[in-house]
């Protein structure tokens, strides 16, 4: 009799044993695949998120981050002294602002304002209406649904926009602007406000003649790194940092808190599995000590009798891990439904990315803990003294 | 004619919280091929430890033991289990037969460990299941069985490799007269047809059957009696 | 708001700028507090006269003294980030930020205040903003924006739970399966003795009620003395006073309620059947 099918015997006589064995680690196992996928999720989403927008570099007056760090001077020269560098194929100056919309009657909506001037490339999506062009009587904006939907408008409709572009400044007066299009912004959340203008327009709308920028978003013509040095080299007091600088950083600042809990949780669920198994294989070898003992007798080497063993434990673990997956990837829908409700998130953002790595990595942690879970019930087979067993069953 | 059998003082000594016990002491016993051998004596005299030993289960404190020859006393575990497997069959006061597998099953599980192959299995199988008696309950578990019936599964595997040699410990303990009958007459059997036969029990009737019968007491060969 | 926090933010960015003057010389530099994070990746000293500017390239530095160190106040939404600040009087920051508008002179991010009776909170507020236009006027601690992130954190932990509930009920059932089926020729034996189902029903709770208890209390424990080694290690890691997990007497009262009616559950459904099998059926192999 093969040495697998003896093994699904064995296991078969138990079957409630092995029904809850099977269950316990699809359970665990479903927990520690969404760990893994949470791992890098948030990574993996912002990086897609970054690159959708077409730019590949962000250049800063400093290393802080944003918003509230220094603004760039004279921006418009710096985009233009950049443009020109080998490896580059657009710099745009984008300044940022609050705005709050006022209607007579209704509450002041709050929105989120991006003055910049729309290029080859630009962080928007148009979806309904036309892009900004560079009238200023009145100055035009594109907006998002939300905003859209909130104001009650249509495509063509004047609203009055207050603009808060210094914190330190008194308050500016409202203005006119004139809704010319829907888009959709990447980096929006659920109920997040945004609305763009052009660079000019936000000026006029601040009261200043400053030509600052919060960045220059940069498109590389032949690699980042490449842009990155390039910048450096031209202009030493400016700090760019590629795309993937700044997931960097977000790995080790804002979403570290999700890296450590993974980790947590992982290291919880493969212990609970270890757990598991271990007590399944070596209640289930005490109990068969002198069945086990017999066959000792009748020829079975130490090796084929802690052979059987394993293969128990990695059967059970095989078949629960298998299960985990449909498991876990339902787990994982509603755990990013209910991260994805954090305020300040993209909406189309997600904690939960699925990468080829992450089954890898499952499919290796189960065996590991398979392996592990199964040497001490092996051990215990093992060096199961015969003579002994036997003779303990017949006087027990 | 060299002894399938022959073991030259042996000892065997028990490490136990209250001092070692010495389960065996200075046994020495030659046993032919073909022999029917029953070995008898009161509780804690040795005799199933000496039953180990000579089957490779258990390894002697002390002494030497060769079997067809060879001297087995020492031998690493994995070459132990090997001689178990294709030379020694063993039976069980309580049958240990697996309860997951048919009777069928069970005789096939040391064949399939020995490498026979799946035809040959299946013919060997039928062939001691029919041997036995008990062709017709080749599809039944153990718990549908008598047992008697599950004792006689027990012998057809260990006669599943053709052994040179079988052991029995208390063959008969767990079953009635009419039963144990059957299993004393199975034995015969076996014996005839040219398997050496070793036998440790209690049962007086069944020890009678033997040509050659050694009474322990103690650890020691208190006497050795022949069938006139 | 942005302005003077990116002036603060500005002063921490302007690292290179920060140059230490030996203090055997007295000075009337203006005092200044440094965080202690700020202090020991520069290197820096109580008594140090440091100069600080607003610009990244390093103009117009002003010299300050180190007056004293303080431990930011943590923060979970910044865990991770190395806190750099520095806290400085109200007119040292106009005067180093302030650029050629006249107005800078005289802007401030906010202004807090104390109220001497604290539920008046709501109407101040009103009052405040109607009557200064322009302004806005938030109660403080009862920022709903701020709260929102550690809402969707506990709903993330509670679906978490929920999950490890799961799983730890079906290792108890298999645990219990188990130790159910080593008692399986006992019971047999006792039915056949004269027992009623009832009565080893009684005894199988009972058994299963401390067995829950027993491990319940033990989780406690458990959980008690992790909670040391957790909020250790998290706090040296991300150098902060935050504390991570904390088993308050309703948490463990929750772990109780929860885990030891599924103790009980578990055994007896494990026992379920056992007791319904009949006592010869039990002692059979």
């Amino acid at each position: 009799m093969r040495a697998l099918i003896f093994a699904v015997r064995s296991l078969v006589r138990q079957p409630g044993r092995t029904a809850l064995g099977i269950i316990g680690i699809a359970a665990v196992g479903a927990l520690l695949f969404d760990m893994l996928l949470l791992s890098r999720g948030l990574v993996v989403s912002f990086r897609d998120l970054l690159d959708s927008v077409g730019f590949d570099v962000r250049v800063t007056a400093t290393d802080s981050p944003l918003p509230g760090g220094i603004r760039l001077t004279d921006a418009t020269g710096a985009a233009a002294q950049i443009a020109r560098l080998p490896g580059v194929a657009e710099a745009v100056p984008m300044r940022t602002a609050t705005g709050e919309v006022w209607q007579t009657g209704r509450p002041v909506i709050g929105l989120t304002l991006t003055g910049m001037d729309p290029g080859a490339r630009r962080p928007w999506t148009l979806i309904t209406g036309a892009d900004l062009g560079p009238s200023l009587a009145p100055p035009e904006l594109v907006v998002n649904q939300s905003l859209m939907d909130e104001v009650g408008g249509a495509i063509g409709s004047e609203v009055t926009l207050r603009t808060g572009c210094d914190s330190s400044r008194a308050a500016l007066a409202p203005r006119t602007f004139r809704i010319v299009g829907i888009a959709q912004f990447p980096f929006d959340d659920e109920a997040q406000h945004t609305a763009v203008m052009t660079r000019t327009a936000l000026r006029e709308a601040c009261g200043d003649d400053k030509d600052e920028a919060d960045m220059l978003m940069v498109a590389s013509s032949g690699g980042a790194g490449a842009a990155v040095a390039a910048i450096r080299a031209a202009r030493p007091d400016l700090v760019p940092v590629t795309n993937e600088q700044i997931v960097a950083r977000m790995q080790t600042q804002g979403f570290t808190y999700f890296r450590q809990i993974s980790a947590v949780l992982s290291t919880i669920t493969l212990l609970f599995g270890f757990l598991l198994i271990t007590v399944l294989l070596t209640v289930s070898v005490n109990q068969r000590l002198a069945e086990i003992a017999a066959l000792r007798a009748l020829g079975f080497s130490r090796g084929r009798a802690a052979a059987d063993v394993l293969l128990q434990g990695a059967m059970l673990v095989g078949a629960g891990g298998i299960l985990a997956l449909p498991l876990g990837f339902a787990l994982s829908l509603w755990l990013d439904q209910i991260l994805k409700a954090m305020p300040g998130i993209p909406a189309s953002m997600h904690f939960f990315v699925f990468e080829p790595r992450a089954l890898v990595l499952h499919a290796a942690l189960l065996v590991t803990t398979a392996l592990l879970a199964s040497a001490y019930p092996m051990w215990l087979v093992a060096r199961l003294p015969i003579a002994t067993t036997l003779r303990n069953e017949v006087v027990g | 004619m060299e002894p399938l059998i022959e073991a030259r003082s042996l000892g065997k000594v028990f490490p136990m919280g209250g001092g070692p016990v010495h389960a065996l002491r200075d046994i020495s016993v030659q046993i032919a091929a073909g022999e029917y051998l029953t070995i008898r004596g009161p509780s804690g005299c040795g005799k199933s430890t000496l039953l180990h030993i000579l089957g490779c289960v258990d390894t002697p404190s002390s002494g030497t033991l060769r079997f067809d020859g060879r001297d087995v006393s020492a031998l690493p575990d994995h070459a132990r289990s090997d001689l178990r497997l294709r030379s020694i069959g063993f039976v069980f006061q309580r049958f240990f037969l697996l309860p997951m597998l048919t009777a069928a099953e069970n005789v096939d599980v040391p064949q399939a460990e020995a490498g026979v192959s799946r035809a040959d299995r299946k013919r060997r199988t039928a062939e001691l299941l029919d041997y036995v008696g008990l062709g017709h309950r080749a599809g039944h578990r153990p718990s549908q069985l008598s047992g008697g019936e599950a004792q006689r599964v027990a012998i057809a595997r260990a006669l599943a490799n053709r052994p040179r040699l079988l052991l029995a410990d208390e063959p008969t303990g767990e079953l009635d007269r009419a039963n144990g009958e059957h299993i004393a007459e199975l034995l015969d059997r076996v014996q005839a047809d040219g398997t050496t036969v070793v036998v440790v029990t209690h049962d007086a009737a069944l020890a009678e059957r033997a040509a050659r019968r050694l009474v322990m007491r103690d650890g020691l060969i208190e006497r050795e009696e022949h069938a006139r | 708001m942005i302005g003077r926090r990116a002036a603060i933010a500005a002063l921490c960015a302007a690292v290179a700028a920060l140059s230490s003057v030996a203090s055997s010389a007295p000075s009337p530099a203006p005092d200044i507090l440094v965080s202690r994070q700020l202090l020991e990746s520069q290197q820096l000293q109580v008594g140090d006269v440091v100069s600080l500017s607003s610009d990244t390239s390093g103009a117009n530095p002003r010299s300050f003294r180190i007056a004293g160190q303080y431990e930011p106040t943590p923060d979970p939404m910044r865990l991770g980030a190395v806190r750099l600040e520095v806290r400085l009087h109200l007119p040292d920051v106009v005067s180093l930020t302030a650029q050629s508008d006249p107005l800078d002179a005289e802007s401030v991010d906010a202004i807090n205040v104390v109220l001497a009776n604290d539920d008046e909170a709501r109407a101040t507020v009103r009052r405040l903003m109607t009557a200064v236009p322009g302004t806005v006027a938030e109660r403080a601690g009862n920022d709903e924006r701020r709260a929102a992130p550690f809402v969707v954190l506990e709903r993330f932990h509670l679906a978490i739970a929920i999950v490890t509930v799961i799983a730890s009920s079906v290792f108890l059932l298999a645990l219990m399966l188990m130790l159910v089926e080593e008692r399986r020729a006992t019971v047999g034996m006792l039915r056949l003795i004269g027992f009623r189902r009832t009565r080893i029903l009684q005894h199988v709770l009972a058994e299963g009620v401390v067995i829950a208890i027993t491990g319940a209390l033990f989780g406690v424990v458990l959980s008690v003395v992790l909670e040391g080694g957790i909020n250790r290690f998290f706090q040296w890691r991300y150098d902060t006073a935050l504390v991570f997990v904390h088993i308050t007497p309703g948490v463990a009262l929750r772990s109780v309620t929860v885990a030891v009616p599924l103790g009980v559950a578990a055994i007896f459904a494990s026992s379920w059947s056992l007791l319904r099998g009949e006592g010869i059926s039990l002692t059979r192999r």
